[in-house]
């Protein structure tokens, strides 16, 4: 009965226009991936968010007409330049979809510039309340440069932030890079950031299947999709805090794990005694957590101090109900939130 | 379907249902006994009745059986189908003519559907049944005239009769109840008329009533707003609430649906003239807390005026899913799907009923041939897999979508 009751109710994720954020260091090639993306089938419908329509180079040959600030693509995409902020933007075109304005869009790109900082923006997206009814965030994908990309790591903190806060990092440009360099990299991005997956493109060259359907798109979601979005693995692996290089020292990446439920007000006090302390440090945090009562695992998700509102899936669909939490953090221990959330664990009696 | 515009609901698939793709406000899924899924579509207009669609699958609807009407001069509208029996209203277009009431047909074999029976609504004063409501196999509940019904105002003609279908082959009338004032000889005094350029009538269109309250009946009252009767005793039955928006909105309420877990009243307005002339008709959310006391408490948010108002045709709201019972139905108390003539069919949650959230919308491009130069969406049924099916009111036939909300 109950199952029934919820299938007549609406489906808290699967109704909102997926947002894949990509961001990159200047020159990583975040506009030649974004080109080859479009061209695939099934990309028809997408909308692109970029920066300056004028410096436009996604393929100009793509590109019918660019007097406007939203402007239709030779393959159908809608193409459109950020105006006064992103939110607005996303607003306007929705209002615009929904009037018939422009193509009915089923996913948008947003390409961050090469300096952007991109846990605001993460921020941004989780903090609006009117995007958050009509837009989900799917995932971030951070190109990397292959032959420039330790250069910017070591001297560029907004370089290792988007690296950091990844749900899928492409290494671009490896047919040129020097296979030592591109070994370190790899290397080293995968200690930055341990949870995400690291894919190569050459001239942007990429299955689009990789790039998109990054996080949690229904109440339906299954858990092999779940740990693929927490990025631990099958399940199985515990991760834990990795080494991290002396570069990157700032940044933390660890999960953790709980095997006892959380209430609401348990699960609540942990995360709002550790956005208030430390929010700005918090760079990203996606989990699924078993909270007592609900049907099934909770989705998690917050940057700085801003917690996205929780959604309910529809039923836990293996035998594993523990609670696992990733976080990236700069300069917070993976034993200082374990010991926060285990003391407001026994305080609240969870 | 590349200048349709969707949004969270995908086309499975469009039928044109042979060239006669204009239908009426009668949508009903039956389960035959050997598993088929036969959907039964009401014409809006002469020459068709009835059609029958296999929709078992979704993806490829066949057609099964297509009827005609004896006339030009009448018109089918509205159906419902309870287990293997189906009723179709008739109305015609002048009062005194034939056939005006209802009939009952045996659709055991939907390729040869039997009459059982006709039920005579027709009179000097009477154009028949414009809306019918048989979920229960025992009881119609429709929008008629009757021969010994003589209306003040000729706009006046339909009011509520329930008819006894508990021996198929001799409906007989068991109750009936009408707005005081609008039948002549009546101690009341008539209705004062709304505005000559939007008045349509104090008349019924929608007669619902559930098995969750078998002792009420939901009724939409065109220009008199919504009614809420206790039809305990069907002979008698007697007004519990009213609620009208009109004056100063445009009237013609059409469908009272409760949500009866949230003591929730979605109420539904018509739109019945091309290009805004009346708008604007909306869907109301109205509490039922206290049903002698109905108050509207926000409304639908509507589909952008400036992008549907001068796309031809009618704009504005229409029929919603009714909840109705059976196995076939989709049922929420938090989803709501309606349609909206040019502005297509939408889909809102009312999970939060101060600010109801448009969710999904799929409006289907200019079918080919429509006069109106515009789809114009007309009725919409959802069965319980969340397939929706709905219908253009000239020329696009059916409509096959899923939602993926």
């Amino acid at each position: 009965m109950a199952e029934e009751d919820r299938s007549n109710t609406r489906d808290p994720l699967a109704g909102r226009i997926p947002i894949i954020l990509i961001t990159g260091f200047l020159g990583s090639g975040k506009t030649t991936l974004l080109g080859r993306l479009l061209r695939h089938p099934g990309m028809e419908r997408a909308a692109v968010i970029i920066n300056e329509l004028g410096d436009i180079a996604i393929d100009h040959q793509l590109v019918a007409a660019s007097a406007e600030q939203m402007t239709l693509l030779g393959n159908g995409c809608l193409c459109c330049s950020v105006r006064t902020d992103l939110q607005e933007t996303l607003r306007e075109l929705f209002i615009k979809r929904r009037a018939g304005a422009v193509i009915d869009f089923d996913r948008v790109f947003v390409e961050t510039t090469g300096l952007a900082d991109p846990v605001p923006v993460l921020h941004s997206f989780q903090s609006d309340g009117l995007l958050g009814a009509q837009y989900r965030l799917d995932g971030v994908v951070t190109v990397v440069d292959a032959v420039n990309g330790m250069g910017q790591l070591d001297t560029m903190s907004e370089a290792v932030k988007q690296a950091a806060v990844a749900d899928r990092i492409v290494l671009s440009k490896t047919d040129i890079a020097d296979a030592n360099v591109v070994a370190l990299l790899l290397e080293r991005l995968k200690t930055l950031n341990p949870f995400v997956a690291i894919l190569e493109a050459i001239q942007g060259e990429i299955d689009p299947a990789s790039l998109v359907n990054l996080g949690p798109a229904s109440a339906k979601t299954l858990p092999l999709e779940l740990n693929r979005w927490l990025g631990t693995g099958d399940g199985e692996a515990y991760l834990g805090k990795r080494l991290v290089g002396a570069h990157d020292a700032a940044i933390q990446a660890f999960s953790l794990r709980f095997e006892q439920p959380y209430t609401w007000d348990s699960l609540n006090a942990a995360l709002q005694t550790l956005a208030a302390l430390r929010g700005p440090d918090l760079l990203r945090v996606k989990g699924i957590v078993n909270v007592v009562g609900e049907s099934g695992p909770v989705i998690l998700q917050a940057a700085q101090h801003v917690i996205h509102p929780p959604v309910t899936l529809q039923s836990w669909r293996d035998a594993d109900r523990s609670t696992r939490i990733v976080f990236i953090t700069r300069n917070i221990t993976r034993e200082s939130v374990a010991s926060l959330f285990t003391a407001v664990g026994a305080l609240t009696g969870h | 379907m590349a200048n349709a515009l969707s949004f969270n609901m995908r086309l499975l698939a469009h039928h044109e249902l042979q060239g006669y793709g204009g239908i009426g406000e009668g949508m009903a899924l039956q389960q035959t006994r050997d598993g088929r899924r036969i959907l039964w579509l009401a014409h809006e207009a002469a020459p068709k009745n009835f059609t029958g669609i296999d929709v078992s699958d979704p993806r490829d609807p066949r057609v099964v059986v297509q009827t005609d009407l004896p006339h030009a001069k009448v018109r089918s509208n509205s159906l419902d189908v309870t287990g293997d029996v189906m009723a179709v209203a008739y109305q015609t277009s002048a009062v005194g003519m034939k056939p005006a009431g209802f009939d009952l047909f045996d659709i055991a074999r939907p390729k040869q559907p039997r009459l059982i029976s006709h039920f005579d609504a027709s009179g000097l004063y009477s154009r028949g049944v414009h809306q019918l409501w048989f979920v229960d196999g025992e009881f119609v509940h429709m929008s008629s005239g009757a021969p010994d019904f003589q209306p003040r105002h000729p706009e006046d003609d339909q009011f509520y009769r329930i008819v006894d279908v508990r021996d198929p082959a001799k409906p007989t009338e068991a109750g009936r109840w009408w707005l005081p004032g609008t039948r002549e000889g009546d101690a009341a005094p008539a209705p004062t008329r709304l505005d000559a350029r939007i008045a349509t009538g104090f008349r019924v269109h929608n007669t619902n009533v559930f098995p969750q309250r078998p002792d009420r009946a939901y009724v939409g009252y065109i220009d008199g707003g919504a009614v809420i009767l206790d039809i305990a005793d069907k002979s008698r039955p007697k007004l519990v609430g009213h609620w009208n928006h009109s004056p100063p909105f445009n009237g013609f309420t059409h469908t009272v649906l409760p949500l009866f877990g949230r003591d929730l009243l979605i109420v539904s307005d018509e739109c019945v003239r091309d290009d805004g002339i009346d708008w604007p008709r909306l869907v109301w959310v109205v509490d039922g807390r206290d049903e002698r006391n109905p108050v509207p408490i926000s409304t639908f948010p509507a589909p952008p005026v400036e992008a549907f108002i001068k796309r031809g045709g009618r704009f504005g709201a229409h029929n919603l899913h009714e909840n109705q019972p059976g196995p076939t139905s989709f049922r929420s108390e938090t989803i709501i799907v309606g349609t909206f003539f040019n502005a297509g069919v939408r889909v809102y949650d009312v999970a939060n009923p101060f600010q109801p959230q448009e969710i999904a919308y799929y409006v289907p491009e200019a079918p080919k041939l429509s006069r109106a130069g515009a789809i114009q969406l007309n009725d919409v049924y959802v069965d319980e897999k969340r397939i929706v099916y709905t219908v253009d009111r000239h020329a696009g036939g059916l409509y096959i979508l899923e939602m993926t909300i």
